[in-house]
């Protein structure tokens, strides 16, 4: 039996809002767990608690209750890549890149095949010389893919990582999350793109209110409804 | 401390490309040359005018660039969430701050120097030899605005980048003048007033002991040595404002 990269048990997030900080509660009791050499969806409606979870697994939120552990060796060996990024106006993206490198304390020759290697992958060695504010948004995106593959991470976890491509910019980004596959690492991804998710996950999981209320395979699902995005529908309406 | 110097790298390349710096620089090259017109008014006094009021634009202009990048410094990386990928990788909050500060530090350094050399040059050209305390006053000039800018950077992890910046530009002020008010205070015998300026005196960086443009245009003679030591005390001050940023910025969430 594979160990698992990513275990989520019990986890509640609270959080205060606005001027009274008023207390709302964003997870509430999410348990979780992702396999080594997954491709595992995270799938829900907006204000489900996806990016909590994921933000919470990263260290940039802290748990109000419940744990999560990482079956890697810290964050050096995992990649991330927010919703919508947002990068340095005025570096190029081979600078930003080997910027990324730098934290992880690659030297020059890894950190300049490395950058290349992923400009390559990510069809950006054209713009590669380009200031980050005249990317399109696709381009970000891809950029934002490449930082997260950086490291040569063993977990990847990808927070919408089709928002804003072309259909020519999602097949790239799928077959990177393919290769990435069959190198061995896990990638966790969340999406509202269910065709994607159908094509490129072996489970998933449905959050809804703050809770993951389904989990199970996508040919598991598949057998409870016609399509995925059937199945989707009637789980969040439930 | 490699993740300081990538940072560190990283903040000084952004900050000086950033074409409002370039438009601020040109502004206050514009302002330094106008000290020629103040000077050719002041009857003889041509040289002194050129450098008080020279000097008082490197101040001025260095004081906008310090206190508004600072600011925003930390705070646009919050509000752009490009914190995300820099705290998903390994890199402490210490080291961010410290980064930041400090590839801050390397873009003031190359704007006073900018500022600096060219007041020198006119002065040169005015007065038809160098004057070599031009630069030192604008070093000091430097001292102050890193010590404004770490606390404005202090200010950022607390608020708004607005709020940073009129309390980075408060520090300014106030820290130019605490010393004052203490005398003053003093003069006046009432404890309460003495007491409280003592607080503002002990918690207000005091700026104005390494202000030396007065020994520049000759009204006062310097003490170096005390000088020195207060410079010391500001970079003590940078540390500990510095480390306190790091601590609340610590107990941030994302």
């Amino acid at each position: 039996m594979s160990r698992d990269v990513v275990a989520v048990k019990d986890l509640h997030k609270t959080v205060a809002v606005g001027f009274r900080r008023r207390r709302v509660q964003i997870l509430k009791g999410v348990n979780l767990t992702v396999a080594a050499n997954e491709v595992f969806g995270l799938l829900g409606p907006n204000g489900a608690g996806k990016t909590t979870t994921v933000k919470v697994l990263l260290g940039l939120m802290r748990p109000t209750s419940g744990s999560v552990e990482l079956g890697v060796e810290g964050l050096g060996h995992v990649g991330y890549l927010p919703e919508n990024p947002y990068f340095y106006d005025y570096l190029s993206g081979r600078e930003f890149l080997g910027f990324c490198a730098r934290l992880f304390g690659e030297d020059a020759v890894t950190r300049r095949e490395r950058v290349e290697a992923l400009l390559e992958d990510v069809s950006l060695l054209d713009a590669a010389d380009t200031h980050l504010r005249k990317y399109s948004k696709g381009m970000l995106q891809r950029i934002g893919i490449a930082q997260a593959l950086i490291n040569d991470p063993e977990l990847v976890l990808l927070d919408e990582p089709m928002t804003g491509l072309d259909p020519i910019g999602r097949v790239e980004v799928k077959r990177i999350i393919q290769k990435l596959h069959e190198r061995g690492k896990t990638v966790l991804f969340n999406s509202h793109i269910l065709s994607d998710v159908h094509e490129l996950c072996s489970r998933i999981a449905i959050m809804r209110d703050g809770r993951v209320i389904w989990t199970g395979s996508v040919d598991e699902a598949l057998a409870e409804g016609e399509t995925l995005e059937q199945f989707f529908v009637r789980a969040v309406q439930a | 401390m490699r993740q300081v110097r990538a940072i560190t790298v990283n903040t000084f390349r952004e900050t000086i490309r950033d074409r409002v710096l370039a438009v601020i620089v040109v502004f206050a090259l514009i302002m330094i040359v106008g000290g020629l017109w103040l000077g050719s008014i002041s009857l003889g006094e041509q040289g002194r005018m050129m450098k008080d009021f020279g000097l008082a634009a490197v101040t001025g202009f260095g004081l906008i660039v310090a206190v508004f990048i600072a600011a925003g410094l930390v705070h646009k990386e919050v509000e752009k969430r490009t914190v995300f990928v820099l705290f998903s990788k390994p890199v402490s909050r210490g080291a961010f701050i410290a980064g930041k500060f400090l590839g801050l530090c390397g873009t003031m350094a190359v704007v006073l120097a900018g500022m600096g050399l060219f007041l020198f040059a006119l002065v040169g050209v005015l007065d038809g030899r160098v004057s070599g305390m031009v630069l030192v006053a604008t070093a000091m000039i430097y001292v102050q605005l890193l010590t404004v800018m770490a606390v404005t950077i202090f200010f950022s992890t607390l608020g708004s980048a607005i709020l940073a910046s009129v309390l980075g530009i408060c520090v300014f002020v106030a820290g130019q003048l605490s010393q004052n008010v203490l005398q003053l205070t003093r003069l006046g015998k009432n404890p309460i007033t003495e007491a409280l300026s003592w607080v503002v005196y002990v918690i207000i960086p005091n700026l104005s002991a390494v202000d030396v443009k007065a020994g520049v245009v000759g009204e006062q003679t310097l003490a170096w040595g005390q000088i020195a030591l207060w410079t010391a005390y500001l970079f003590a001050y940078m540390v500990v404002v510095l480390v306190l940023a790091a601590v609340v910025f610590r107990r941030k969430e994302f």
